[in-house]
């Protein structure tokens, strides 16, 4: 049932269970529609169906590379401007502040595992 | 009594052109006479450059460095009191250290006519070749060693920190799916047993413990092992170029340098970032002692963005040189003999060298390229359709 003030998020990362379970999450707060991409690589098509207010990519997946990925959406005319959040494993003590989340650039890295109210407010704070 | 006369003095010509034929110094000495010389044959006067007719009747120390000849007298002394023969392996024969000969001498005493200890017979070899090979094989040995050893250093390094990141990736992805549930799970707690609140808040826990105890292995990895600090190329270069100083200006190289002036620094561990330059500068200059022209070296820096995205479908890090990324570029270029096509593909290979043996251990270019990629930069080299080579350093700019 989409309704005018759902968003859609599109969740691209490999992990079958963990988008599963993510996508429940989101869902249950009652403003977000949620779609699945684990294969990364029809993503572009994905998102032109799709036309997701926000994009969750996970920054390592077999074969893609997140940054890469994000680079040919930031390119696309029609949804260039789509926000992205990445999700990443590979955070150390440093990297990351103390509540997951760090700003590289232009880019918003939440780290894995991911802490959910994080999660929620940086989607906020980004979708508007 | 005239034919006795006769066979003896011919006898002792005999004698002297026997001694003479040897191919190794034979001296005698007479202790009853300040251990003058007696016998001095043809290949003493050759090794040591003194003839017999200048030698003959004189003392060590009318032919030798006083402390040479004091060294030489302790062992004839030592020698004829002791009535065996004495061993000297390596002896220095010339106070001079760019120019010595190395010999290795034998010495005994010879009963004289009244059955006493008299003579001082020495025997001679000149080793001053082989004692210099010598030297120079365990200079290399100990050289190969070293840099075997830092390549193990590198290689456990990167090993350490592509195992971080793997367990990191394997593990911090179940970690966030367990997490997910225990989140799901949170929100819909029975309200009849109150014990599930606290099961979900421990499990929430036990997945923040483990993905602690995951980061701290990613801590200790390779990156974090390097002493990384902010750098400036330009003034690395010049600090580099003076510890070559000599190396050019024996060769009479010219150095052109073109700094871009605003570089932005980048982030290494600059000891290890100065080897690599030294390195790449060293090999440089050989290719020019060996080339036909003067040596030219342009080195220039500038800023820029990566170019060519680095496949390594066996690393799954993210932390490579992306396209697009702001860079620091280095190249030094050379007009030296330049590296055939068919030698280009093999230059980062470990033991591979051009170089004369004794000369290189064929392990620079590969450390080279592996401190290179544990700071996620990147090499290219290239030879010059002119002759030359030009290398080319990739640094990520620091953010």
């Amino acid at each position: 049932m989409e309704h005018e003030e759902h968003r859609r998020i599109l969740l691209i990362d490999d992990e079958v269970g963990f988008t599963k379970l993510l996508k429940m999450n989101l869902e249950r707060q009652g403003s977000y529609l949620v779609r699945i991409l684990n294969d990364p690589l029809i993503a572009l098509d994905n998102i032109a169906a799709y036309r997701p207010h926000l994009i969750i990519l996970d920054m390592v997946m077999p074969g893609v590379d997140g940054g890469e990925l994000s680079a040919k959406i930031r390119q696309h005319p029609e949804f260039g401007e789509v926000p992205i959040i990445f999700l990443t494993a590979l955070v150390g003590k440093k990297d990351g502040s103390e509540n997951s989340v760090s700003q590289h650039g232009d880019r918003v890295l939440v780290a894995k595992p991911v802490d959910l109210p994080v999660l929620l407010k940086v989607i906020e704070s980004e979708l508007y | 009594m005239k034919q006795v006369t006769e066979a003896f003095a011919h006898h002792k010509e005999l004698f002297k052109s026997v001694v003479d034929h040897l191919p190794v110094g034979v001296f005698c000495k007479d202790a009853d006479d300040n251990f003058r010389f007696i016998i001095w044959n043809q290949c003493n006067a050759d090794i040591t450059g003194i003839p017999a007719s200048e030698a003959l009747g004189k003392t060590d120390f009318d032919l030798f460095p006083t402390e040479i000849a004091e060294k030489f007298r302790a062992d004839d002394i030592r020698a004829m009191e002791e009535n065996r023969e004495v061993e000297i392996p390596s002896e220095d024969v010339r106070n001079d250290t760019d120019n010595r000969v190395i010999f290795h001498t034998r010495k005994v005493a010879l009963l004289g006519p009244a059955g006493k200890r008299r003579y001082l017979l020495g025997i001679s070899e000149d080793i001053t070749a082989r004692h210099v090979a010598e030297e120079k094989l365990s200079e290399a040995n100990a050289q190969l060693r070293a840099t075997q050893d830092q390549m193990i250093q590198l290689e456990k390094l990167e090993s350490v920190g592509r195992l971080a990141a793997g367990v990191a990736h394997e593990v911090k992805n179940p970690l966030a799916l367990i997490l997910m549930g225990v989140e799901y799970l949170s929100e819909d707690i029975s309200p009849n047993d109150e014990n599930i609140p606290v099961i979900v808040e421990e499990m929430r826990a036990a997945v923040h413990r483990a993905d602690k105890i995951v980061r701290g292995l990613v801590d200790f990895s390779s990156e974090r092992q390097l002493d990384l600090q902010l750098v400036s190329v330009n003034t690395v270069l010049e600090h580099v170029l003076m510890m070559v100083r000599h190396e050019l200006t024996k060769s009479s190289i010219t150095v052109e340098k073109e700094f871009d002036p605003e570089l932005p620094a980048i982030k290494v561990d600059n000891t290890k970032y100065e080897q690599v330059l030294v390195n790449l500068l060293m090999n440089a200059i050989h290719a020019m002692q060996s080339g036909p022209r003067y040596g030219r070296l342009c080195i220039r820096t500038r800023a820029g963005v990566a170019a060519d995205q680095i496949h390594d479908d066996g690393l799954r890090t993210g932390s490579r040189l992306r396209r697009g990324e702001p860079v620091i570029i280095t190249e030094i270029e050379d007009n030296g003999c330049g590296i055939p096509q068919e030698v280009l593909n093999s230059i980062f290979d470990p033991f591979y060298t051009t170089k004369p043996t004794g000369m290189g251990t064929g392990l620079g270019l590969t450390v080279v390229k592996k401190i290179v990629e544990i700071h996620q930069g990147q090499i290219d080299v290239r030879s010059n359709h002119s002759g030359g080579t030009t290398v080319t350093l990739t640094f990520k700019q620091a953010s």
